[in-house]
């Protein structure tokens, strides 16, 4: 019952991934490309705890857990530069 | 995998390689992110491939080998030392010259991309 | 034996002092020059009895590089004797010459520490007993003579001189090194008994020519033998003590004593005799004849010293034990009379002012104690009888007589040495003749000149009388010297030879009276021979050499503006064309990619996955003129990267990796700002093709060597590791245990590495004024709103939640993924976020913003930590570790790696920091100076 549960949240991870890897690639906005790649991020995390329990180890939290950290940053620093162009001031 | 691998680096390398060739210092620096993208992985992929066996002792029966991580590890940080000094180092001559190509003066007429 | 090592290392300690005492007077820096050099030469007379007498080999070496045959050895047979004899008797004579010699205005002391080092160096080469090393003195001689020679380094000529001749006897050198080692890799040995022994092996070596003639040039360029004798007349621009030192007695003579050194080894071929006698024959005509052209007098004197080191090198090329006695012989004699000579001449320019010979005349009146030395020992150098000159030259013509080995040729070799010493003869009158005879030209007599103080005459009356001592009564003052040191030479049995004056009428007798009648008859008859001379074709060897230089300098400078023409494409070009061939044709050789290693099994994520980081790869290059989106195509790649990195059991790269992405985007986003976007100007299609096929080939390349090494078993050195990374690491996670323990020092090295980087990149971007974009590159003005509240708001939720767990991410690392580098990353990028959330003046009111000390401590408690093992008895950066009992967490491990990991953490913070904090202060300088 896990492993199919697991093979369909991997499928389903897995064209979610897929498409959003298809719309940073090919846009057409940029917002459009930002949002997207936060997606990816996120989709990331999931991944890596399907990942997990998959093999039934706790060794790669630690990646999802930083992924949900600070992989926004990115994110925000687009965003802040669209808005102000200077990330920092 | 091994197979994977080793197309992404070929295309790492290459795109990384051909961005450095460009003239101005923007891409340059991009292209030289992607080199060491490629270079981590070829290291790493020195110590041959493992699935589901991570260097912790007790977590598996077998483990991958772990040198080849500790190098890419360092390298990972020092690459980024690297191209924030490169970011540096083209921040001052945009300062100094005026111009962001890579050899510091611009070929009159052209403010190009690639041209030479 | 280590009156040795004192009659060598007493000059070149003595080196220093004279430079020292410079302040204390002009007499204490002579005499602190020459009292070393008078204690090594007591000594070198101590050991006369035992080297000259009883023909002792004296021996002493220290080892110095023993895997490289390189020994700091010395020996002490006839031969060395008789030249260290030359160097460390003349030499004193040169110094108290000098000391008289030299004006008030130059500086004595650089003049005789550079005299001293150059004694030390000739006695270096003259003793050694291991060709490595004599080599190295050899080079010593070249250096030390160049400083000598430009000594007077305001004067071009003495520049140029200088130049000339350390570019030609250095090269010498290099084929000399070229030459040794070739000797020494056939013999086994650099040992010079050893390699003196191996005469047979050598000759019949396939490569003993190409030896033979390293060797030589070595010989040729540094005895100015034909057609590398050009430097010498222009090395005349040194001091006169340096000329009749260097130029008359020791270092030309160096190359002549390298051709009896090797003599037992080197000669007995055809190809010797050949070489060594026609190269010898050419120098000998080709000197006396220029010599007596020369108006200069030092001039005059430096040909007719080429002549005479080509007469010497025919000697030795003529392969008779006979006439290596002779060569031996000769040169005592030469050294005694034309260093004497040189100092006369140096007496005349002093007294005169001038060494232009048709400038000169009548000087007798003035300086006839000068002109009575400078007579005799013109006379010896004419090889007039009762003076040493006549008794080598005899001999000279006695073996040039006897010459059997030119065939149909045999009168020639006599013959020209019959017009080599008539034009001797006739140079000698000049010298003579020109100088202190006929009327004094009008300007000497208004100048009047004098004779110099008494002292400085000594050393020209010691070596006269040696002259006429020789000459009178040869067997008893030379005779010893010359048989030990031609025993040295030949390495066994000496010919019989009679050192007395007279051996009736016989055919060299009947040449020298040739030559004596025949050089005054050319000098009484010369002006025909001037004006034919006049007309003469001479190629300008020093020209010739100039253009030479220069041509290759050009040729050089086109090189390298070919492959390094400033542009930095092009240059990289130049450096990835090779590495693309070699690494295309390994892998063309092998073409066995795939080998048999099994592969990991692939699924469909990896699969799609790889897809999509190549596609975000080739978009970032294709897409590179919008910035902002390569930037989001090389985070989609740096997070494929990461997520490789897990899936192939790297949690800790997959750790650094997705941390380092975050800093690398923000580090990129935040220089973008200030570089110019706009302008896009397609490139010619040949650049692009040229790009394009340079970087596919190494994709193409790099791919097929990682799968080759990937599918091929290979050797790792990994299993210690694993296996001691508890029992001796005292940590689970073996990754951050080779970090921070096994190769603890690499990783102190690289944070290292990282603090310099970053103060690097702190200073470089100091006092830096750019102009902030108005605009977007879109054109639209920058939004009002700096600091919006949500993102302020979250940021500072997020700011604990980080650094809560950056410390479990750091505490854990030695047993979990994890680690300092990890844990800094977080803990920058946490700061960074408030940076970006509310501004660089919101967070320096809250956090010490000095990071500079931060990173300076990290690295040293890095450093501390190993040095405290230090402190305790082990190597530096053991690491020791221990388990305690904490209430409620358990049992905990504390390791004192993981202080390191400390030092580690801190360092990356603060170099984190430091780059990006300063990188984003640019534009708040710029805003704070146009408020």
């Amino acid at each position: 019952m896990l492993s199919f549960a697991l093979n369909a949240a991997f499928v389903m991870v897995g064209i979610a991934m897929l498409l959003g890897s298809w719309r940073v690639l090919v846009g057409p906005s940029l917002t459009d490309r930002v949002l997207a790649l936060d997606t990816l991020y996120i989709n990331s995390i999931a991944l890596i705890v399907l990942f997990g329990i998959y093999l039934g180890t706790s060794m790669y939290f630690e990646a999802a857990l930083l992924i949900a950290l600070i992989g926004f940053v990115s994110t925000v620093a687009v965003a802040k530069y669209l808005l102000r162009g200077d990330i920092i001031e | 995998m091994e197979i994977l691998l080793a197309i992404m680096i070929a295309v790492l390398t290459s795109c990384g390689i051909y961005l450095i060739l460009r003239l101005r210092t923007f891409p340059v620096v991009v292209g030289l992110t992607l080199l060491s993208y490629a270079v981590n992985l070829f290291l790493f992929a020195m110590g041959r491939l493992t699935l589901n066996a991570p260097a912790v002792i007790g977590a598996t029966d077998q483990y991958t080998d772990p040198l080849p991580q500790a190098l890419v590890l360092t390298a990972i940080v020092i690459g980024f030392a690297m191209t924030a000094f490169l970011m540096a180092l083209a921040l001052r001559a945009w300062g100094e010259f005026g111009n962001d190509h890579v050899d510091g003066t611009a070929i009159p007429g052209s403010d190009g991309d690639d041209r030479r | 034996m280590s009156v040795l090592f004192a009659i060598v290392l007493l000059p070149l300690i003595a080196a220093l002092l004279p430079r020292l005492v410079q302040s204390m007077g002009r007499s204490t820096v002579a005499i602190v020059t020459a009292l070393p050099v008078l204690l090594a030469l007591l000594l070198l007379l101590g050991t006369a009895p035992s080297v000259l007498v009883d023909g002792e080999l004296l021996q002493a070496a220290v080892p110095w590089l023993p895997q490289a045959g390189l020994m700091l050895a010395f020996r002490l047979d006839g031969l060395a004797w008789l030249f260290a004899l030359l160097i460390l008797g003349i030499g004193l004579l040169v110094i108290v010459y000098g000391h008289y010699y030299l004006e008030k205005s130059d500086s004595g002391g650089r003049f005789f520490s550079l005299l001293l080092l150059f004694m030390a160096a000739m006695l270096g080469v003259v003793c050694s007993d291991n060709l490595l090393l004599l080599v190295v003195f050899w080079e010593l001689t070249s250096i030390s003579s160049f400083l000598l020679i430009g000594y007077w380094s305001g004067q071009a000529a003495a520049r140029k001189g200088a130049r000339m001749a350390l570019t030609l006897t250095g090269a010498g050198g290099l084929a000399l090194l070229a030459g040794v080692i070739l000797i020494g890799q056939t013999v086994g040995s650099y040992d010079l008994g050893t390699v003196l022994a191996s005469g047979d092996l050598i000759r019949s070596h396939a490569l003993y020519p190409l030896m033979l003639v390293l060797v030589l040039l070595g010989v040729f360029t540094k005895s100015a033998q034909f057609p590398f004798h050009f430097w010498l007349p222009h090395a005349m621009s040194a001091p006169t003590p340096v000329s009749a030192y260097l130029h008359s007695a020791t270092m030309v003579k160096a190359g002549v004593f390298l051709l009896a050194r090797f003599y037992p080894a080197l000669a007995g071929t055809d190809l010797w005799f050949v070489l060594v006698s026609s190269i010898g024959l050419v120098t000998l005509l080709l000197g006396a004849w220029m010599a007596l052209f020369r108006h200069d007098l030092k001039g005059l004197l430096a040909y007719s010293t080429i002549s005479h080191l080509g007469l010497i090198t025919l000697l030795f090329g003529l392969s008779t034990r006979l006439a290596a006695v002779a060569a031996v012989f000769h040169v005592i004699n030469h050294a005694t009379f034309k260093a004497s000579l040189f100092m006369a001449a140096g007496i005349i320019d002093h007294e005169t002012g001038t060494r232009d010979i048709r400038k000169l005349g009548g000087l007798r009146r003035y300086l006839p104690h000068t002109m009575a030395l400078a007579t005799v020992a013109s006379m010896a150098m004419a090889g007039v009888p009762l003076l040493n000159g006549f008794l080598s030259k005899e001999m000279f013509f006695a073996e040039a007589a006897d010459t059997p080995l030119y065939g149909s040729l045999n009168w020639l070799v006599p013959t020209l040495a019959t017009i080599a010493g008539m034009l001797s003869v006739a140079y000698s009158l000049r010298f003579v003749h020109d100088v202190f005879f006929g009327p004094v030209p009008a300007a000497l007599v208004a100048h009047a000149p004098h004779e110099p103080r008494r002292l400085m005459r000594v050393p020209v009356e010691v070596l006269v009388l040696l002259c006429l001592a020789v000459g009178v009564f040869p067997a008893v003052v030379v005779g010893p010297l010359l048989a030990a040191a031609a025993t040295a030479t030949l390495g066994g049995e000496l010919p019989e030879y009679s050192l007395a004056i007279w051996h009736g009428l016989n055919v060299p007798f009947l040449m020298s009276l040739l030559a004596l009648t025949g050089g005054v008859a050319i000098y009484v008859w010369r002006a025909p021979l001037f004006a034919l001379q006049r007309r003469w074709p001479r190629p300008h060897a020093p020209a010739i050499f100039e253009q030479a230089v220069q041509a290759l300098v050009a040729v050089a400078g086109r090189f390298v503006r070919f492959i390094d023409n400033g542009a930095l494409q092009r240059y990289v070009s130049w450096l990835m064309l090779p590495v693309a061939l070699i690494m295309l044709a390994a892998m063309a050789s092998r073409p066995d990619w795939l080998g048999e290693h099994a592969l990991t099994p692939v699924d469909g994520l990896s699969i799609l996955a790889t897809i999509v980081a190549v596609l975000a790869a080739l978009a970032t290059v294709v897409l590179r003129r919008q910035r902002l989106v390569a930037l989001l195509m090389i985070s989609v790649v740096g997070l494929i990267v990461s997520l490789a990195f897990l899936r192939l059991s790297a949690p800790d790269l997959a750790l650094t990796q997705l941390s380092v992405e975050v800093v690398t985007v923000l580090l990129l986003m935040l220089a973008m700002y200030f570089l110019p976007s706009r302008g896009v100007i397609e490139s010619t299609w040949w650049d692009r093709s040229r790009d394009l096929f340079l970087s596919l080939s190494i994709g193409v390349g790099v791919g097929l060597l990682a799968l080759f090494a990937m599918t091929h078993p290979g050797a790792t050195i990994s299993t210690f590791f694993i296996d001691n990374s508890i029992p001796g690491g005292g940590g689970a996670n073996v990754v951050n245990v080779i970090l921070v323990d096994f190769r603890g020092f690499d990783t102190l090295g690289e944070i290292t590495v990282l603090a310099i980087a970053a103060a690097g990149i702190y200073a470089l971007l100091e006092n830096l004024g750019l102009c902030l974009p108005i605009y977007d590159p879109e054109g639209r003005p920058w939004a009002k709103d700096r600091s919006p509240l949500v993102l302020q708001m979250i940021s500072r939720a997020v700011l604990p939640i980080a650094l809560l767990v950056a410390m479990y991410i750091l505490v854990r690392g030695h047993n979990m993924p994890g680690g300092g580098f990890i844990a800094g990353l977080i803990t920058a990028v946490a700061l960074v976020l408030q940076y970006v959330a509310s501004g660089v003046h919101w967070v320096h009111a809250r956090v010490p913003h000095n990071y500079h000390p931060l990173v300076a401590f990290g690295v040293l408690l890095a450093g501390l930590t190993g040095l405290a093992s230090l402190l305790l008895g082990y190597p530096f950066l053991t690491s020791t570790f221990e388990y305690i009992y904490w209430p409620i967490v358990g049992k905990f491990e504390l390791a004192s790696a993981m202080l390191f990991d400390l030092g580690v953490y801190i360092t990356v913070v603060g170099a984190t920091l430091l780059i990006l904090a300063r990188l984003g202060k640019l534009s708040v300088v710029e805003q704070e100076e146009g408020n």
